[in-house]
């Protein structure tokens, strides 16, 4: 087990550090340079409109797309646990996008929102709604709002997964007992089968929380932060300033940031996480 | 709970519908990658089409083909790689009692849920030292790391269950903790083995960000980054950009279809996309 603690610790903890040290130096260009200059590059961020745009960016999917793949999927799963017929083959449709690469999925959304003679607008079209036809995520004012439904769709299979398991883990005589009392259909549902999916709940939170602030492919194939900056999250624009600009310092500052947001997240829910299973 | 005929009836409709808007981008990408350019643009996406081709797909393949086998090498390694060490540390950490293995265990699972934006830099710096930029063997290197932490939460998760008092049988026998490893924990695996395997696949095999910075443009470009390369490329129309997707969507696929079941089990275990 030694070689792979060692392995571990370089390249997670190590080199964690090692990217602390580069956001507290002047490196930029492509020579590695370690002259500290302190938190001037963490100063410049607050002078950065892009920056900005890329953090509020990340609220956004916090804001909208958390909330929204968590209630689709928590309806999912409802439905499902109705002793639905061929609940397998609906979990498996429901859930295939999310096994896929988020490659896949930008390159399947590209050709569904693609203006000219994508899917969205050519349906539209001959359904007579050609009203309703939009530039989708060529259009800066929407470009985040289709980002976040596409991803909808490619996580809320995982969500439902989750409430699923959680649903099915409630012993069968407190729903039975429920039901004697005159608890059915959806009232069961509100006051006794949700109120338990606690940790089901938060468990889904933290994992979509962690991946709105950190998921990178799926936007930068899409639409690689455009139109303009529209789409700009902060891996994007950590990705922007190092390998485009060579900022590497910059970046790492950028890195640095997100890694504590996540951690802020992470950590207490390990720790909350590791209680439970002692229980 | 048995709902009333017609509240039955819609709970059919509304999971139909569900569904199709899941299938959809699917169904559209598969027809679209057998029309040609032309049919592409004058008839309707969802339209199968009247005279299908598959020169999409061998053009794809022919700019994919290379990649999507870089792809399966260092998958293929790295996924074999980080469940063996994975079990090794399970076992350790969860037969071995020692001081601190609590905390070697919390410095492993930290390891799952950080960005990796923050070591990426650092990761550049390591692989162009040691000569791995853009060779398969740095792509290896690199995943097996960073695959380590969730296949050492699986497999200890999974030794926990097995009894103490089947090991200390085993101790009192005289077998050593390598033998006891081998001869009783090993193979009693499978499962854990299936499930740590099937997950580190699909997530190997779907990465693209490691790809990016440690292979672009290069002899060991992975599936995902010519995927995504293929887009924006004015030679590449959406016909040929579908079958490309589709290519490399075809092995995890596979797996997922044949060993869902398992995969689930693998995300449930607390894994992280991304």
């Amino acid at each position: 087990m030694l070689p792979s603690v060692l392995l571990v610790g370089y390249f997670v903890y190590v080199s964690i550090g090692w990217n602390v040290v580069v956001s507290l130096s002047n490196w930029e260009g492509l020579e590695p340079r370690y002259t500290i200059v302190g938190f001037r590059r963490y100063a410049e961020l607050f002078y950065d409109p892009v920056f900005w745009i890329s953090l509020k960016n990340n609220l956004l999917l916090i804001l909208l797309f958390v909330p929204s793949s968590i209630l689709l999927g928590l309806f999912l799963a409802i439905l499902l646990d109705m002793k639905v017929k061929r609940e397998g083959v609906f979990r498996t449709i429901y859930l295939l996008p999310f096994a896929l690469s988020f490659v896949i999925t930008a390159s399947l959304w590209a050709w569904m929102y693609d203006p000219s003679v994508g899917v969205i607008n050519v349906l539209l079209e001959k359904l007579g709604l050609g009203f309703l036809k939009a530039g989708w995520v060529t259009d800066s004012g929407i470009a985040m709002y289709c980002v976040i439904l596409a991803l909808t769709w490619q996580f809320s299979g995982y969500t439902m997964l989750i409430f699923l398991a959680g649903i099915r883990s409630i012993p069968e005589s407190q729903v039975m007992a429920a039901e004697v009392d005159g608890a059915y259909g959806f009232s069961l549902y509100r006051r006794i089968i949700i109120p338990q999916l606690k940790f089901s709940t938060l468990a889904a939170f933290v994992v979509l929380i962690v991946f709105a602030l950190k998921g990178f492919d799926f936007i930068y194939v899409l639409t690689g932060g455009g139109p303009g900056y529209s789409t700009f999250v902060l891996p994007l624009e950590m990705f922007r300033e190092t390998f485009s600009m060579t900022h590497f310092a910059y970046g790492a500052a950028i890195a640095t940031i997100l890694f504590l947001i996540v951690m802020v997240i992470v950590v207490p829910y390990l720790y909350m996480s590791s209680k439970r299973r002692e229980e | 709970m048995k709902f009333p005929r017609p509240k039955r009836i819609l709970l059919y409709i509304i999971l139909i519908l569900f569904a199709f808007a899941f299938i959809l981008p699917f169904w559209t990408c598969i027809t679209t990658s057998l029309k040609t350019k032309h049919d592409v643009i004058y008839t309707v996406p969802v339209e199968p089409p009247a005279s299908p081709t598959l020169e999409p797909w061998t053009e794809a393949l022919d700019i994919m083909g290379k990649p999507l086998l870089n792809s399966l090498i260092f998958t293929l390694f790295a996924t074999i790689f980080s469940c063996f060490i994975g079990s090794i540390n399970g076992y350790v950490l969860s037969k071995i009692r020692f001081k601190g293995s609590d905390m070697i265990f919390l410095f492993f699972s930290i390891g799952i849920f950080i960005p990796y934006q923050t070591v990426l830099i650092p990761l550049l710096l390591t692989m162009s030292r040691l000569g791995l930029y853009n060779r398969i063997e740095g792509l290896i290197l690199a995943h097996t790391a960073y695959g380590i932490p969730i296949c050492t939460l699986l497999f200890r998760n999974f030794y926990r269950e097995i009894p103490d008092s089947l090991i200390m049988a085993a101790k009192t026998d005289g077998a050593g903790t390598w033998t006891i490893y081998r001869r009783i924990l090993l193979p009693l695996s499978s499962a854990p083995f299936v499930v740590a395997g099937v997950l580190q696949f699909t997530s190997i095999w779907n990465d693209f960000l490691f790809g990016l910075v440690l292979a672009r443009g290069s002899e060991a470009l992975p599936a995902s980054v010519a995927l995504a390369n293929l887009k924006g490329t004015t030679t590449a129309f959406w016909n040929v950009q579908m079958a490309g997707a589709l290519w490399y969507a075809l092995p995890v696929t596979i797996v997922f279809l044949i060993l869902g079941k398992y995969l689930i089990r693998g995300y449930m275990a607390g894994a992280v996309k991304g």
